[in-house]
């Protein structure tokens, strides 16, 4: 069977720390990062939600979902983004003019505009790291080591026996482009 | 693959001084260049790990701004203008200045100020080898802001620090029922070697209570915040053994059996009553109150358990109470509703969490320096430790303890048996020393791996009265620091990647930090640069073999025959051996033996009990100050301390300092994020931007420490700081700096005025 890649990134064990987004950085010679960390439910980075001192602050790491119906691939005119067999979504920069049509579709904002090459940029789940049987760079350096990289389609690995915890989310489900990031939310505060 | 043939891969580690967390890098190199750095693996596989500071290394490796060749003062200090030197001429005019120096006040005058060396060793070594053959002054790196560790821990249990006594199992991964960390963030300082661990700890079902000032990264993964005022540590402290007493939750069998609890203490001065005011042949001895045979014993190991804990007693005419009693009189005076007031914690928090402490089967208190960095900050410590001895909550056992490191620190302390060692001056000290010639004159200092002025309490006095007394200074630096402006003689140093050391860190191993690259430019390690000024002292003989052959002096200790430079290379080997004669408390190193919940030696002080004396200039009742908000100081993820604070690729994510400061105070100044702001006092005015967020309580206010001073718009975090010396602490170990105990008033800054 082919294989299925993809995140379970678990907000419990999210510092927020953004070691993922300069991780990618090195590996992608990216200005940016194609990951990014927010602190959900608020403008600022690491400011709190809520009344003092009951407060919350939770992290969410946000990427290219490698959506299975990926609104980016319909929309380029000169089919530069491809999903691989093995669920990647990628961008070919051979292939890719710069027109952006990419970049208004992705409902995530995971597509970045290279102003120096010209050409539509995102994360690739690390494919090159992938097909020499490496993890995503990112996965790797995660210091709260909250990022879970492996196999849906495969039984037996951490993200598949994850997958079957109910209350795994995705980003704009709604919008039914099903993507591959899944989302484990933080522990409740358990009384002393 | 012929260009993937060339690259070579060697495991590295970085020393830097972190949490420490040690991580294991694995460097990708490609003649003489590191083309890419990644975590190392650890011989436990969830060990593996690297940081966002780790992984940005190379763009300080690379970094344009790094210091090429040794440089000579051309304008005035401070100014920053400098003219490149050679090495020979660099080494001819310290040598010259030295001995200059060193004939008209003695080498003493001559000082060695080292900043925390992280998990390295040689480049430590290498620096107090030399001292102690010159016998010139050695500066204590502790008073930085960590000496209020010490010298609470060596009050209440005669150990340097206390972990091994808190921490206990948690080190191997037995998690407790309670975990309680107060005033520490390990979320940001520390995330590998200890948040990895307290997230584990969490899943297992370990509840996780925060007591911190700031709503911090690990208070956002606790089950419990409890928002304290600053420097009011040991008010609850007293208020938690309060509700503890009351209800009986205390280990009455460990406070007899591990503390100096049944000890009795004579009311007249204070003092323990000893074996001559009995008339025991043991005069020095200690005495108890023997229950069975009603009257005071002196205390034996057979007796303790037959020991009063309460209650006063007469002996011969002398009024005596057990320390015990004594605690438990101080905690009556602290009932929950005082210490909600004090504290600004909740009273019903404060009851749920005593409880807790009391029933749970194992508790561990985890703290690191930033509840020491209030002016009675030792006395913070030896407060919640104290609470850790009532409940049994202190682990004494080797193998449940925390190495804080493997050295074989002599060879470098006393370099030549024969002869005595170097002076030794706490920061603090240094102060007085420089500008007042107390308790002797200090007139030139070495700068090593600290970037002094930016990181010193009081920045403007060490401008202003401190460098001026100076008549030669000497930085090694990667950059151009704030102190390096202020040198007269800079030498290019090395980063991690470019020599080599021995790192026994983090627990439980011991890495090899190897050398990846040869030194770019004309820089040297610390090593290498002592050795050449040793070798024109006269001192050669003492470093021949350099950085190389100390790390084989450190390894050549009985307690490290096991390992071996080869094996290192390859990776990191866990530490396994009670290393034996080294400096580490088997058991309490305090004058009785005990854990000292009442610490006579502190009678004379009034400090013999953990009592809460209130901050030196903190606002604890803030419509009475002039300044009224508490100005705290928590350490960033983007920076160790002051390193890293140049680089571009975490600039990138946070590009400047800012203040943050709670709604409820914004409001009244009616500040708003982004707006530029004054944060001042009587000693400086600091300007930067603000951040309105509930990420502090309301009354304190927080910069994230080590931002430079040229980052600010002016003025710095330590402009306004003071250096106030403890004098208890000043007797106990050294004094330690209270960046976490200071006042400060903020409003809104519009361009012109101040």
């Amino acid at each position: 069977m082919s294989k299925r890649y993809g995140f379970i990134i678990d907000q419990e064990r999210c510092i927020g720390c953004n070691a993922c987004t300069v991780a990618c950085r090195i590996e992608h010679e990216s200005p940016e990062g194609f990951i990014k960390v927010f602190t959900q439910n608020s403008e600022i980075k690491d400011a709190p939600t809520g009344g003092f001192p009951d407060l919350s602050m939770v992290w969410i790491p946000k990427l290219c979902n490698h959506c299975e119906f990926p609104p980016c691939i319909y929309s380029c005119p000169v089919d530069a983004i491809d999903k691989r067999a093995d669920g990647i979504v990628i961008i070919d920069e051979q292939i890719c003019d710069g027109c952006k049509a990419c970049i208004s579709a992705c409902p995530y904002n995971a597509i970045a505009f290279n102003e120096e090459s010209g050409i539509a940029q995102k994360c690739n789940l690390c494919a090159h790291r992938i097909d020499q049987g490496l993890e995503p760079f990112c996965a790797l350096c995660c210091e709260g080591q909250a990022i879970y990289f492996g196999d849906f389609n495969d039984p037996t690995s951490k993200v598949s026996k994850l997958l079957k915890e109910n209350n795994l989310f995705r980003l704009k489900e709604d919008l039914g482009t099903n993507p591959l990031i899944y989302y484990s939310p933080p522990m409740k505060k358990r009384e002393l | 693959m012929n260009e993937q043939e060339n690259i070579k891969l060697i495991r590295t580690a970085c020393p830097a001084h972190c949490g420490i967390d040690c991580c294991g890098i694995l460097a990708h190199v490609k003649d003489n260049k590191i083309l890419k750095l990644e975590p190392a693996e650890f011989p436990f596989k969830k060990d593996k790990r690297i940081c966002l500071r780790g992984l940005s290394t190379l763009d300080l490796l690379y970094h344009p701004d790094r210091i090429k060749t040794p440089l000579k003062r051309v304008g005035e200090r401070g100014d920053g203008k400098f003219e490149k030197i050679s090495w020979e001429e660099a080494y001819n005019i310290i040598v010259r200045n030295f001995r200059e120096i060193a004939e008209k006040y003695g080498w003493k005058a001559i000082g060695w100020v080292l900043g925390g060396p992280g998990a390295g060793t040689t480049k430590f070594g290498g620096y107090l080898r030399l001292a102690s053959l010159t016998q010139s002054t050695r500066v204590s790196a502790w008073g930085y802001g960590d000496a209020g560790l010490p010298c609470g821990s060596r009050v209440i249990f005669g150990s340097h620090l206390p972990y091994i006594y808190l921490f206990g199992e948690f080190w191997q991964r037995e998690w407790p029922d309670l975990l309680i960390v107060w005033g520490s963030n390990p979320g940001e300082s520390a995330p590998l070697q200890t948040m990895r661990k307290i997230l584990d700890a969490k899943r297992s079902g370990t509840k996780v209570v925060v007591i911190d000032p700031r709503f911090t990264v690990t208070a956002a993964k606790a089950d419990e915040y409890l928002p304290i005022i600053p420097g009011t540590d040991s008010a609850l402290a007293l208020g938690l053994m309060n509700l503890i007493f009351e209800r009986n939750l205390h280990d009455m069998e460990f406070i007899r059996e591990y503390t100096n609890g049944p000890y009795l203490v004579k009311l007249d001065n204070r003092m323990f009553l000893r074996g001559k005011d009995i008339g025991d042949r043991k005069a020095n001895s200690y005495a108890l109150w023997d229950k069975d045979k009603q009257e005071a014993k002196r205390v034996r190991r057979s007796n303790t358990k037959r020991a009063g804990l309460s209650g006063s007693y007469n002996v011969n005419g002398v009024h005596c109470k057990p320390a015990f009693q004594l605690l438990k009189e101080l905690a009556e005076e602290y009932p929950p509703s005082k210490t909600a007031k004090i504290t600004g914690i909740k009273e019903e928090k404060i009851r749920i969490l005593a409880e807790k402490i009391g029933t749970a089967k194992k508790v561990v208190f985890f703290t690191y320096m930033g509840v020491s960095r209030t002016y009675h900050g030792d006395i913070s410590v030896r407060g919640l430790a104290t609470v850790a001895s009532i409940t049994g909550n202190v682990s004494t056992s080797f193998s449940s303890g925390y190495l804080p490191a493997v050295l074989n620190w002599d060879p470098f302390l006393n370099a030549d048996p024969e002869t005595p060692s170097y002076h030794r001056l706490g920061i603090l000290n240094l102060y007085n020393a420089v500008i007042k010639g107390n308790p002797y004159q200090i007139k030139a200092l070495w700068f090593a791996f600290v970037n002094f002025v930016n990181q010193c309490a009081n920045s403007e006095k060490i401008i202003d009265e401190f460098f001026p007394k100076l008549d030669f200074i000497v930085q090694t630096e990667l950059f151009m620091t704030e102190n390096a402006k202020y040198a007269d003689i800079i030498l290019p140093v090395c980063t991690f990647l470019e020599f080599s050391d021995f790192l026994p860190q983090p627990y439980p191993y011991v890495q090899l930090q190897q050398k990846v690259i040869e030194p770019l430019y004309e820089s040297k390690s610390d090593v290498d640069i002592v050795k050449g000024l040793a070798e024109r002292l006269g001192y050669g003989e003492y470093f021949e073999g350099g950085e190389e052959a100390f790390i084989d002096l450190i390894m050549d200790h009985p307690s490290l025959k096991q390992y071996s430079r080869e094996k290192l290379k390859d990776g990191a080997m866990y530490l396994n051996e009670i290393p034996e004669g080294t400096d580490f408390p088997l058991n309490f190193r305090t004058p009785s033996g005990k854990i000292e919940i009442y610490a006579e030696q502190l009678a004379e002080d009034g400090q013999a009990l953990p009592l809460y004396l209130e901050p030196i200039e903190s606002p604890v009742s803030p419509r009475e100050h002039k300044y009224p908000l508490s100005f705290i100081q928590g350490h960033s993820r983007f920076r160790t301390h002051s390193c890293y604070g140049n680089v571009d690729s975490l600039l990138q994510i946070e590009p400047e300092p800012y203040v943050e400061i709670n709604p409820i105070d914004a409001q009244k100044r009616e500040i708003t994020t982004n707006d530029m702001v004054s944060v001042y006092n009587d000693r400086a005015i600091t300007i930067l931007k603000a951040k309105v967020s509930n990420v502090v309580r309301p009354g304190t206010v927080n910069i994230m420490e080590g931002w430079w001073i040229d980052q600010f718009k002016e003025g710095s975090i330590n402009h306004l700081t003071h250096d106030i010396i403890n004098p208890v602490q000043d007797k106990i170990y050294e004094p330690n700096m209270h960046m976490n105990d200071v006042a400060v008033e903020v409003k809104k800054y519009s361009e012109g005025e101040k």
